[in-house]
């Protein structure tokens, strides 16, 4: 038997609809924001462009060619070692940085999914809590 | 398809009319309850009270409620494949419909939701408006939902909005088109409406979308770029700040794949875009700035990330005036930008870097190195004219350039970029467009606005539109008035009472002016009658007419007349006495450019558009100066010297010619009725090689003026008189002239060659020397009035030698 409210809706509609979201299109779109996110902080973090370029001189400092007395080469090249070292320092401390991020991130967004499972069923644990006198905290 | 229903019951339907009991203000409500049953629950368990675990565990509901309503029923996704009605009615209209709906409930839920709004306001189309005429019949629905069904498919839609379902009761309705002309729309402009409509949905949609473009990390391998940061402008910087254009043009695309393609190849590492200012070079550059920066776009790797730098050229030219000094500035900035590694840079007005001029520097030496190394990439932007002026003085320097045509927008694309660019004017000014405005603004832009292509010219005069709004909203009238007052031109049908009234009357407040010649003045104010009605064709002059007849018969009095009544002064006559463009070589100075000489016919026209063009003794002219005037009679428009097209639309056009005089005049005198011999007097003048057929086709109308008669020469006394009267009047004194002196004054001032032209100078003689001879000895003073009778009027021209005078004197002048 079907049976509508006064407001048109079918109230046995409101939990079956709400539970079958949950456990469906919900969950796909909650690991989809979960995916999003941790694009994003890799995005941030620049990881892919940081291990590419990992070596290259930062900020192009020194990083010019230069032609004339070999002495003035020598320099040169040292000055664009140094340029690149500067850069690979920097580089690897903000991918170690970012890692630790998105390590935590993940950490965050399996605790979400798991807490997010077990979500529909807090009201009856609660009521069984209640019923049982509850725990100690 | 016929076989389309609504189904009240599906799941779908169940889930709308959940989602539209959730107001803002209930789902604040729900995070008070979560927040207050947590800590209520926990404050509980703290102190022993077991329930308190039930309270948290029912706190959750809440929280349950607000992610599904964020999650599905807020934006209720349609189904897949789609068989009824409610599997992709919009959520906000199916959550409010009820079982058998009719179309007039229909409409009233369209006037509540967002959609319903965006007509009410952008199309005139209210919820009242269109409750008046739908129907309140349940079985209308079908057609409806097969409309809304078909619109949806033919837009490529997925879901039927509150707009379509909006365009579908329209377009059901008996009467729609009477509805729609009400409205001044067409069903087009209804489906342009849904376009829009979804066009800003999917701006919001964009916005919330979070954009990927690089990171931190991003420039790190890059070089700093202080100089260009300081003389240029970071197109990328400013697109990561406040966004990009969401609009794809077709016309944009092809160009913008050019650009990456060009830039993508190992080569010369240069593009020019050439195109008419306007067109939309620098959106171009925009548009590919923005996907350079989009980590999504699929693009080479070697383009990713780089920035796009615009140099104004005026401003470097303005920080290194010295000689020399714009080279160095300009060698360190690009080698900069060549160390940076990451940089396009863009030369917008690049002319001025090819060009000696007043605020341009021939810096060519310098940037063709560069520029045939191909090692940074440029872009330049300039128009075509200037490119090919460029190619002409440097050859070589174009062979190593990449060129690039951009094309102005079509209408559709620039109505597109209109309602794309209304948000951002809108924003600025705090106005709405209407549709019809923006629709309004495309076809008087492309009418009036010269100097700038589409889609430049269209959005120039929208954005002026903003300041003539009423109630914050642009109207046609807005558009209208915005162009009236730049240009001052009348494009707005006449309105009000006064110009009604005018128009109507026009032959008699003509006929206060000059005496006679009836079919002149009716022909001339038909015209006139017919453009401000807006019944005229559009693609032409007002008018065009060619007035034939002897001197002093009133064709030159009648245009001012003409100008004096309608245009508002005689100012706006732009008169050219063709007697001086009878060489060949006159051509040049009839079209000339306002910058070279300002009097010529296309630059008093482009100055003045809303004008009457009295081309004088057009016989005179050498034939190549008529041949010139053609297209201008036929099509209204000339182009002048540069090739630039101006418009002739909304002159009236009157070209006068005494050809043919003496011949004419011998028909009055043998007793010819004027009408009878204005086709044989026609082919006279062809016949005789006075004029080309050709020629005179090209007249709406060619009227006969015939010489005035003695009776109609007193008029043409007291039409005189009654000026002086005019000019005394501010000295309070009136001057009144027996009937036997008016006569006389005739008498002597009457030449049949001259016509009534001498009377005027009999009169000045006559009456105004008298009365300022009285005014001077005190005779007379305020409230005076002047009695100027035969014995007075003889006095002065008592002999018939001063008369000859007079007339000798007409004739020398």
């Amino acid at each position: 038997m079907v049976y509508y409210s006064l407001r048109g809706y079918n109230n046995g509609m409101f939990l079956v609809g709400i539970l079958s979201w949950w456990y469906g299109d919900g969950f796909s779109r909650r690991i989809q924001l979960i995916k999003e996110r941790l694009i994003s902080s890799i995005d941030f973090f620049s990881i892919d462009i940081l291990l590419s370029s990992f070596f290259a001189p930062f900020r192009q400092i020194s990083a010019g060619n230069v032609s004339g007395p070999i002495g003035d080469q020598i320099r040169a090249f040292f000055d664009k070692l140094l340029s690149r070292i500067v850069g690979a320092i920097v580089r690897s401390f903000v991918i170690f940085f970012g890692l630790i991020v998105i390590f935590l991130q993940l950490i965050f967004s399996l605790l979400t999914i798991i807490v997010w499972l077990i979500l529909p069923t807090f009201p009856v644990i609660g009521l069984i809590l209640t019923a049982v006198g509850g725990v100690s905290l | 398809m016929s076989d389309i229903s609504f189904n009240y019951t599906s799941t779908r339907s169940e889930k709308a009319r959940i989602s539209i009991l959730f107001t803002k203000n209930k789902i604040n409500l729900l995070y008070v309850a979560f927040l207050t049953m947590i800590i209520l629950g926990f404050i509980l368990i703290f102190r022993e009270f077991p329930v308190g675990w039930s309270f948290v565990g029912f706190s959750i509901v809440s929280v349950m409620i607000i992610e599904w309503y964020n999650g599905e029923l807020r934006h209720l996704k349609t189904l897949k494949n789609p068989k009824n009605i409610d599997d992709v009615l919009s959520c906000e209209i199916l959550g409010r419909i009820s079982k058998n709906p009719t179309p007039r409930e229909i409409a009233k839920i369209i006037g509540i939701v967002p959609g319903g709004h965006f007509f009410a306001i952008r199309f005139g189309i209210s919820n009242s408006f269109l409750c008046e005429f739908v129907s309140n019949d349940k079985d209308d629905m079908k057609e409806i939902w097969q409309e809304s069904w078909k619109i949806m498919k033919n837009t490529k839609n997925q879901k039927i909005s509150s707009a379509i379902l909006l365009t579908a009761i329209i377009k059901s309705t008996p009467n729609s088109i009477n509805l729609l002309n009400h409205l001044q729309l067409d069903e087009d402009d209804l489906i342009s409406g849904i376009k829009w409509y979804d066009h800003l949905h999917d701006l919001i949609e964009l916005h919330r979308i979070p954009k990927r473009t690089g990171g931190l990390a991003r420039d790190w391998s890059f070089g700093w770029t202080p100089l260009l940061n300081r003389f240029g402008q970071n197109i990328s910087q400013q697109i990561g700040t406040y966004g990009v254009s969401l609009l794809k043009l077709i016309a944009h695309d092809e160009s913008l794949n050019q650009l990456i393609e060009i830039f993508s190849k190992k080569g010369r590492q240069n593009a020019v875009l050439v195109g008419p200012p306007g067109v939309g070079k620098t959106e171009i550059v925009n548009a590919f700035a923005s996907k350079l920066l989009d980590a999504t776009a699929d693009i080479p790797h070697q383009l990713k990330f780089r920035q796009v730098f615009l140099l104004d050229a005026s401003s470097l030219i303005a920080n290194a005036p010295g000689r020399g000094q714009l080279e160095k500035l300009l060698m360190q900035i690009l080698n900069e930008a060549y160390d940076a590694k990451n940089i396009i840079i863009c030369l917008d007005n690049a002319q001025l870097f090819f060009e000696e001029g007043i605020g341009s520097v021939d810096i060519s030496n310098i940037l063709m190195p560069i520029i045939q190394a191909g090692n940074l990439r440029m872009i330049f932007a300039m128009d075509e004219q200037r490119y090919l002026k460029i190619g002409q003085r440097n050859p070589e320097l174009i062979n190593v350039l990449n060129r690039i045509n951009i094309s102005p927008a079509n209408q559709e694309e620039t109505i597109a970029i209109m309602q794309d660019k209304s948000v951002i004017y809108e924003f600025q000014n705090h106005v709405t467009y209407m549709y019809q405005s923006i629709v309004e603004a495309y076809r008087l832009s492309e009418r009036y606005i010269h100097g700038l292509a589409m889609p430049g010219k269209a959005l120039s005069l929208m954005e002026s539109s903003a300041h003539y709004s009423e109630n914050s909203l642009v109207t046609v009238e807005s558009v209208r008035q915005a162009i009236e007052k730049t240009l001052d031109v009348k494009v707005s049908n006449a309105s009000s009472e006064k110009e009604k009234e005018t128009l109507l009357n026009l032959e008699d407040l003509i006929h206060k002016h000059m005496v006679n010649q009836e079919k002149a003045v009716q022909v001339v104010s038909d015209a006139l009658r017919r453009a401000r009605a807006g019944v005229r064709n559009q693609q032409r002059p007002i008018g065009t007419f060619l007035f034939l007849g002897p001197t002093g018969v009133g064709k030159t009095e009648l245009s001012k007349a003409l100008a004096d009544i309608y245009y508002g002064g005689q100012d706006r006559i732009i008169r050219l006495d063709m007697n001086e463009y009878v060489n060949k070589s006159d051509v040049n100075r009839l079209i000339a450019d306002a910058s070279e000489n300002s009097n010529s016919l296309t630059a008093q026209v482009m100055k003045q558009p809303f004008s009457l063009v009295l081309l004088d003794e057009i016989e005179k002219a050498h034939p190549d100066v008529l041949s010139t005037l053609l297209q201008m009679l036929d099509e209204g428009i000339m182009r002048d010297i540069n090739n630039r097209e101006i418009g002739f639309r909304d002159v009236i056009v009157i070209a006068t010619s005494n050809a043919g005089a003496d011949r004419l005049r011998e028909y009055i005198e043998r007793g010819y009725e004027i009408d009878s011999i204005h086709d044989k007097f026609i082919n006279e003048l062809i016949e005789t090689k006075q004029f080309l057929p050709e020629f005179l086709n090209r007249f709406d109308e060619i009227v006969l003026f015939r010489p005035l008669n003695e009776k109609e020469l007193l008029k043409v006394v007291e039409l005189i008189l009654d000026e002086i009267n005019k000019t005394l009047s501010l000295q309070k004194i009136k001057v009144s002239v027996t009937t036997e002196a008016r006569e006389y004054l005739v008498k002597v001032g009457y030449d049949p060659k001259m016509g009534a032209r001498p009377i005027r100078r009999v009169i000045q003689k006559a009456v105004e020397n008298t009365v300022a001879k009285k005014l001077l000895s005190g005779d007379v003073g305020p409230g005076s009035i002047i009695e100027i009778n035969l014995e007075n009027v003889s006095k002065i021209l008592d002999s018939k030698i001063t008369a000859d005078e007079l007339i000798m004197k007409s004739n020398e002048k």
